[in-house]
């Protein structure tokens, strides 16, 4: 399993790297020169000549790169052109509604979806299963933003049932629970049609395996076999398949926050790139990567702990 | 020179083309998705002809709703939007702009996918690099790269169209050097290469046209999911500017009209299901006929 993990690591390696290199050259874009910045308006040549040569600006350009490396892995980000705060410090207020937006749209989209596709499995080629399978292709062939238009003018809007605008709250609060529930339900429709469909075909492939026969033969209940035989062994894929739609999940996320501005990570890209606040921007892509790298990182991890064979071919 | 001494590689395709031909027209769901998708390109194409309105032509008459509404003008069939721009009009070049859109990524992506798959699989020696580039390649998420271009490039189509690309590259290299692996394994092209025949008409001739159907197939199913992922790039703002029309860009537009003239958002997004759905249900049709090995991915 540590090989496992660790090959996967290194791989993140080289992304990392582009990541931070994509980031750079997205500073490079500032207009002003940021040692005239700092003098200020009154500010002599020779001035800001120094304070060029302090922050390393008349070195060459990867000498400036390895800077900039520095600067990030000690966690400083820059300042925003717009609002003149710490990007660490906007980055660090976003976090966590996303962080609990995607948590709050996995833990009701999962079971769903794994509901959903072992009832279709179950029924194979029944009624319910061409149900399921059209709920499932219809969901991954509608727009995220279409859901939450929808959602918002009928649920929020017309029937007044919930709020629809912004945070109202952390996640444990009664006021921050309605204003997530719009958001997290728009996420995770567009997240159940991928998840049962996954799960209907790995149960297919598992009903057919030799020791659910034998289950079956030695007389276990259909409840039984499914829940514990069948089930269990078709997780595993899907565990690996929820994993490959993390990049999904995370643009679905930057469209959700932005339609119900939902004060997250996502949100603050989009509007950082509009602005054109490129140290905003460069932060807020930043974090969405290592974001993406982390949930695959987890994925990897949980798949290693659910399939022992993964631990013995590494 | 050798040519025609040789029979030729045996063409997968057209061995298939007209039992599948067959089984399209049986499969009525197919079917009609395919017919759906090929009206919705043609009025696309026609968009200047079947166009009422200048999809441009600001007018007066902002909001108004579509003909089966209250308040509807006549000649506004599917009524305006906040400019009292005609929707039909911008509905047709829309369309226009988001099948552009993804074709070009679709084209451009799955080309140079393809290829790096094709050289992968009959130069072994750099197989092992182009897939560590494939595997750094997909783990950029396609939003992502969408949103860093834009950053980068500007907002625009060109940077939406380059975001797309590239995310297609890896998974139709890896498709398609799965393909390429089992012909190579084919005697045809042991019997290419023992007369003398050139890598490059090896490559082409044999190997390329015999992946051809896996490519396909594969690139009808992406094809949906790269609309998808366009028209969220040009809802959030990073797409092609106003007032030129794109389908995402659209829907965005009627957001801040939802409340009282939801028909501005709700058309072209309805329109995108259309297209992708019809996309999803022929791609799936096509992939159960030629290559059902690629059920998984």
């Amino acid at each position: 399993m540590l090989n496992h993990v660790a090959s996967r690591l290194a791989l993140s390696v080289p992304v990392l790297f582009g990541v931070l290199l994509f980031g750079f050259l997205l500073l490079q874009l500032v207009p002003a020169d940021p040692a005239a910045i700092i003098a200020g308006p009154t500010a002599s040549p020779e001035l800001i000549a120094e304070i060029r040569k302090d922050l390393g600006l008349d070195r060459p350009i990867f000498v400036q790169f390895a800077l900039y490396m520095s600067r990030v892995l000690q966690g400083d980000l820059g300042v925003s052109l717009i609002s003149n705060t710490r990007v660490t410090e906007d980055l660090g207020e976003a976090i966590g509604p996303t962080v609990e937006l995607m948590f709050a749209c996995l833990v009701w989209a999962i079971p769903v979806g794994i509901a959903l596709g072992t009832i279709a499995a179950v029924n194979r080629g029944r009624f319910l299963d061409r149900l399921v399978i059209a709920i499932s292709v219809a969901g991954v062939s509608t727009p995220v933003f279409f859901i939450g238009l929808i959602l918002m003018q009928y649920v929020g809007y017309q029937w007044e049932l919930l709020p629809f605008i912004g945070r109202g709250g952390p996640l444990w609060s009664l006021s921050g629970l309605a204003s997530i529930a719009l958001p997290a339900l728009t996420l995770g429709l567009i997240f159940i049609g991928p998840i049962a469909r996954m799960t209907r075909t790995a149960a297919l492939e598992v009903m057919n395996a030799d020791h659910v026969r034998t289950a079956r033969a030695k007389g276990l209940g259909e409840r039984t076999v499914i829940l514990k035989h069948v089930l269990r062994n078709a997780l595993i894929p899907v565990v690996t398949l929820i994993g490959l739609q993390a990049g999904y999940l995370l643009g679905g996320a930057v469209v959700t926050e932005t339609i119900y501005s939902w004060p997250g990570v996502g949100r603050l890209a989009v509007g950082a790139i509009l602005a054109s606040d490129f140290p905003l921007a460069q932060g807020a892509i930043l974090v969405l990567a290592l974001a993406f790298l982390t949930i695959n990182l987890i994925v990897d991890m949980l798949y290693a702990a659910l399939d022992p064979r993964v631990q013995k071919h590494g | 020179m050798a040519d025609a001494t040789l029979p030729a590689a045996p063409a997968r395709r057209r061995r298939i083309a007209s039992p599948m031909l067959r089984r399209i027209l049986r499969d009525r769901l197919a079917l009609a998705a395919a017919i759906l998708l090929g009206l919705i390109c043609i009025a696309a194409i026609l968009a200047p002809w079947l166009a009422p309105f200048d999809p441009y032509n600001t007018t007066r008459r902002p909001f108004v709703p579509p003909r089966w509404s209250e308040g509807s003008l006549p000649q506004y069939w599917l009524g305006t939007d906040g400019q009292g721009r005609d929707m039909l009009s911008r509905l047709l070049y829309g369309t226009r702009l988001t099948l552009v859109m993804g074709l070009a990524s679709v084209i451009v992506g799955g080309g140079i996918g393809a290829l790096f798959g094709l050289l992968s699989a009959y130069y072994r020696r750099i197989d092992p690099y182009v897939m560590r580039f494939a595997d750094i390649l997909l783990s950029f998420p396609a939003i992502l790269l969408g949103l860093a271009l834009a950053a980068v490039v500007g907002p625009g189509l060109t940077a939406i169209v380059i975001a797309l690309s590239i995310a297609t590259i890896p998974d139709v290299a890896r498709i398609t050097r799965s393909a390429a692996i089992v012909v190579m394994g084919q005697d045809y092209m042991e019997a290419g290469r023992a007369v003398g025949l050139s890598d490059r008409t090896l490559i082409w001739r044999y190997l390329a046209l015999n992946c051809l159907s896996s490519v396909f197939v594969f690139l009808t199913l992406r094809f949906g999911q790269i609309i998808l992922i366009g028209a969220a790039l040009s809802f959030l703002g990073l797409g092609v500017r106003p007032p030129e029309a794109e389908l995402g860009m659209m829907a965005s537009l009627g957001r801040d009209a939802l409340f009282f003239a939801p028909h501005i958002a709700m058309l072209p997004s309805l329109m995108i299901v259309m297209i992708v759905l019809c996309a999803n249900v022929l791609g799936d049709a096509l992939r159960d006929l030629l290559d059902p090995r690629l059920r998984n991915t």
